[in-house]
């Protein structure tokens, strides 16, 4: 197979995403395995990089985009953003088979519908990782929200895989929206958004009186998609999503593209001392709470979603450390942690297939029906709890060496501890429990285990345990290179099982052995943690809810006020507006001087507009509504020949076309309603609009006036002028602006013009009954 | 509606209808151009359905008017593509010259804005016409 260069990965992606649901309708039940060979494929040819990237090299690829705005298409690919796509294209295959066996029983347009939403979260996150400019990057960040938005809500008709949709969409989507102000004032400030170009002069970065806000900008939107405290709670909601999307999502994708974020700034801020304090602070802070939150829950995926966020808690720790171990920490963990979450969301998802029940108290005994899950299960939570032979072991040294080599004081070594002690706990209760704990429980399974249920996770739980006892391929091929693009300088990674009697086996030890504490007294816990749901509503999701409800409350309330339905309420509100701003434009103009007076009176001019005159004055006083919307028209008509006399026969057409429409929409509309013949506004009603109206006509004169008082700038007239003929063929000045110098911002404007349009007819569809009443 | 009145404005449709073809594709060099155009093209429909019916209009218009938004909107999109492979970027417009007149994307540009105008126009009135004729 020849390589495909690395960047037309994200096309061969996309067109998964548009394939696969038309191939579901005539390959069925297959689909799954047909379309696993697009994320393979792509994984095989990046995989051709690795000896080039492990040799040090970057590579890079651009294409232009918005030159204008100095954004390209620039791809990057080094040891960091590869290890991050063999992982997304990786687990992407074994998701997609296993999704194909997953959804066996449903319609095969709703396999293809799923496998299409994956592929496009994996186009996303491909993107994210392989981009190397901060806006294209930045687009491809919000699509993997918008993905996962798809994701979580498949099941619509469902009201908490709704609720939880909309929740990651917002908080993700929003936390992504700061990312965007931060990238956008770091464009500002070195000119450039080509994240290579940062690394380079980050220097120049930190020094600016800007860095501060940028950080704080970047961490945010990086722990909102990380779903670090006070964010975390949108991400053990997200496990409404089906299963072989939540096994994605919590493995190899977008939660961990905080972290990635984080990773790759790092190389930016390490010098600002914050920076790192901050994100120890933070991720102990999420590793506790999820830690709790963890002991307390009780579905299968629920103890695993808990469990991840405290993985993404302690993996922000790692990024806040320094050192080149702290570097090697990161990745081991993040490919750690990818291996065994993945295969362990795959076997609780099949798990929860066949028996349909969600909660581990319901569940056990499953090792009888599906014993090659269950082994699979069993293999995957050692390496999460960071016993040896495997990779996870590995990685909680080196997390326990990097902790050490800090000068950090012990609580942050204590929480460690704790934690990693929880997740041996919850690494034997997800294992334990359900397949091999009280028999009794589960009598019989709707079916078992088939071929597409079961490589994903053996191939993963296999990977963990080769990956542990032959450490050095995949240290020096993978952990090396992207730990090295990680710290900026190459490091010499010896990823080895026996380090020797050190610390850190000893912490190892103490972890073990609180985790087995925790396992076997794991019902007591829960239980004991039970009772205080009171207290641990604050760490859930009630602020979010508290703020939401506040947004809608808010809206309702200005809805009522501003938006009543009675139109005199608006057009008093839009009149006192202008008025208020003309006048306060008065007061802060630089000199008193407004009404130019200058020129003579044109005779045709002041007629025509002695005609509005008397048109505006029939407006007030005719009784009917017809009469007065001709009457209105008079003024239209004036001052389409105004127009005309001044030189602008398009404005004057245009104006004449508009008024005429607007008498023919109007007169539709007029007819419609119940024709009355007395006015419904009193005396003093009136008497107020014809203040409003007297103020506005007296501001708006001022305002007319004292134009005349600043010289007209006629610099882009006479440019539009000049070479309007010699550059888009044409005469007309006004039309060769609108479909040639602008035409993107008329497009923009018919866009918008054809579906405002479209929502109005949906809304007047149907809804349309005679309302007329005879009198 | 009066026979006078019904007679009158099938010419006057047919009148204003080619006045504003005249008016869209004039637009480049003297007053006119697709939204003016479009506006002239949807009043002449909407006359129709005033002095005839709705669905007389709507006949003559053969398309639905929301198809026409689209088609318009998509029109206009696809007169920016041929700059994506020149040098220019998206709606950078090709020329021909072809003897004195010279014919460009831009015009395939105008004939989509006009689409688009009397589509969304005449979605809404024949909509409010037709609440009124029942």
């Amino acid at each position: 197979m020849h390589a495909v260069t690395f960047e037309w990965s994200i096309l061969i992606a996309l067109a998964g995403a548009v394939v696969a649901r038309p191939v579901s309708s005539v390959l069925g039940r297959h689909t799954g395995w047909a379309i696993s060979l697009i994320p393979l494929f792509i994984f095989v040819s990046i995989f051709l990089h690795v000896a080039q990237v492990a040799g040090g090299e970057v590579l890079f690829s651009q294409l232009s985009w918005v030159p204008s705005l100095g954004v390209e298409l620039a791809f990057r690919l080094d040891g960091f953003s590869l290890l991050f796509a063999l992982l997304i294209t990786g687990i992407g295959t074994l998701v997609t088979i296993y999704a194909g066996a997953y959804f066996a029983e449903k319609p095969s347009g709703e396999l293809g519908r799923f496998l299409s939403l994956i592929m496009l979260f994996m186009t996303a996150m491909l993107g994210t990782v392989l981009s190397d400019n901060l806006i294209v990057m930045f687009v491809f960040w919000e699509l993997t929200s918008l993905a996962s938005f798809l994701l979580i809500g498949f099941d619509g008709h469902k009201e908490a895989a709704r609720k939880s949709a909309l929740q990651s969409l917002i908080v993700t989507g929003g936390g992504g929206l700061v990312l965007f102000a931060g990238i956008v004032v770091i464009g500002m400030t070195l000119g450039t958004f080509s994240f290579t170009e940062v690394l380079a002069r980050s220097d120049e970065l930190v020094a600016s009186p800007w860095a501060g806000t940028i950080a704080v900008l970047v961490m945010i939107g990086a722990f909102t998609k990380s779903a670090q405290f006070p964010f975390h709670f949108w991400l053990p909601n997200a496990m409404a999503a089906p299963t072989p999307a939540s096994a994605y999502l919590h493995s190899a994708t977008m939660v961990k593209l905080g972290v990635f974020l984080l990773a790759r700034f790092d190389g930016v801020f390490a010098e600002m001392p914050a920076y790192g304090h901050t994100l120890v602070v933070v991720g102990s802070l999420t590793m506790i709470v999820a830690a709790l939150q963890a002991l307390r829950a009780e579905g299968f995926k629920a103890v695993l979603a808990q469990s991840t966020v405290a993985s993404l808690g302690i993996l922000v720790m790692l990024i806040g450390l320094t050192g080149e171990v702290a570097a090697v920490a990161t990745v081991g963990f993040i490919l750690a942690h990818a291996l065994y979450k993945a295969a362990l969301f795959f076997c609780a998802g099949t798990a929860i297939h066949a028996t349909g029940e969600a909660s581990l108290n319901r569940l056990g005994g499953l090792a009888r029906f599906l014993p090659i899950t269950a082994v699979a299960a069993v293999l995957a939570s050692l390496s999460m709890a960071g016993l040896p032979p495997f990779v996870g072991f590995i990685s909680k040294e080196y997390l326990f060496e990097a902790q050490l080599a800090n000068d950090w004081n012990i609580i942050p070594i204590a929480v460690a501890v704790l934690v990693n002690a929880v997740m041996v706990g919850v690494a034997g209760v997800v294992s334990i429990r359900p397949f091999y704990f009280k028999p009794e429980r589960v009598s019989e399974v709707h079916h078992g285990e088939t071929a597409g249920l079961l490589i994903g996770p053996m191939l993963l739980a296999a990977g963990g345990i080769l990956i542990g006892l032959v450490p050095a391929p995949a240290a020096q091929w993978l952990i090396g290179p992207a730990a090295s693009a990680l710290y900026g300088q190459p490091i010499d990674v010896s990823f080895s099982l026996w380090h020797g009697l050190t610390p850190m086996l000893f912490l190892s030890a103490l972890v073990v052995s609180i985790g087995a504490l925790i396992v076997i007294k794991w019902t007591q816990i829960h239980t004991a943690l039970k009772s205080f749901d009171h207290a641990y509503g604050f760490l859930g999701d009630r602020f979010y809810h508290g703020a939401l409800n506040g947004v809608l409350g808010a809206a309702r309330i200005s809805t009522q006020t501003l938006q009543n339905g009675d139109q005199h309420r608006y057009t008093t509100i839009v009149l006192l507006t202008v008025i208020a701003g003309l006048v306060i434009a008065f007061f802060a103009a630089p000199s008193g001087d407004f009404l130019a007076g200058e020129g003579d009176i044109r005779i045709s001019v002041a007629l025509v507009l002695l005609l509005t005159v008397v048109g505006a004055g029939a407006t007030i006083v005719v009784r009917s509504l017809i009469a007065g919307l001709v009457s209105v028209g008079i003024v239209g008509f004036g001052s389409a020949v105004i127009f005309m006399l001044n030189g602008a026969p398009d404005l004057a057409l245009t104006q004449i076309a508009v008024e005429t429409l607007i008498v023919i929409l109007m007169t539709a509309v007029l007819l419609r309603l119940p024709s009355r013949t007395r006015h419904s506004r009193t005396v003093s009603e009136r008497r107020r609009d014809g203040l409003i109206a007297g103020g506005f006509a007296a501001v708006m004169f001022v305002a007319l006036a004292s134009i005349g008082v600043t010289p007209v700038d006629l610099r882009l007239s006479e440019y539009f002028g000049e070479t309007s003929y010699l550059e888009a063929y044409g005469r007309n000045v006004v039309n060769v602006i609108l479909v040639d110098y602008r035409a993107i911002d008329t497009l923009g404007e018919i866009a918008v013009v054809a579906i405002a349009t479209i929502a109005a007819w949906g809304l007047l569809r149907g809804a349309i009954k005679p309302l007329r009443t005879k009198e | 509606m009066s026979v006078i009145f019904s007679t009158m404005s099938r010419l006057f449709f047919v009148l204003m209808l080619v006045a504003s073809i005249y008016m869209l594709f004039r637009g480049h060099n003297e007053p006119g151009g697709g939204f003016i155009g479009g506006l002239f093209a949807a009043l002449a429909f909407a006359l129709l359905a005033l002095a005839d019916s709705v669905a007389a209009a709507r006949k003559a218009l053969i398309v639905h008017p929301v198809v026409l938004i689209g088609s318009g909107l998509f029109l206009a999109f696809l007169s920016g593509l041929p700059g994506l492979f020149s040098d220019g970027s998206f709606l950078t417009h090709w020329w021909a010259e072809l003897g004195s007149t010279h014919l460009g994307t831009a015009t395939i540009f105008d004939i989509g804005v006009f689409m688009v105008v009397i589509g969304g126009v005449l979605a809404l009135v024949f909509r409010f016409y037709e609440g009124v004729e029942q």
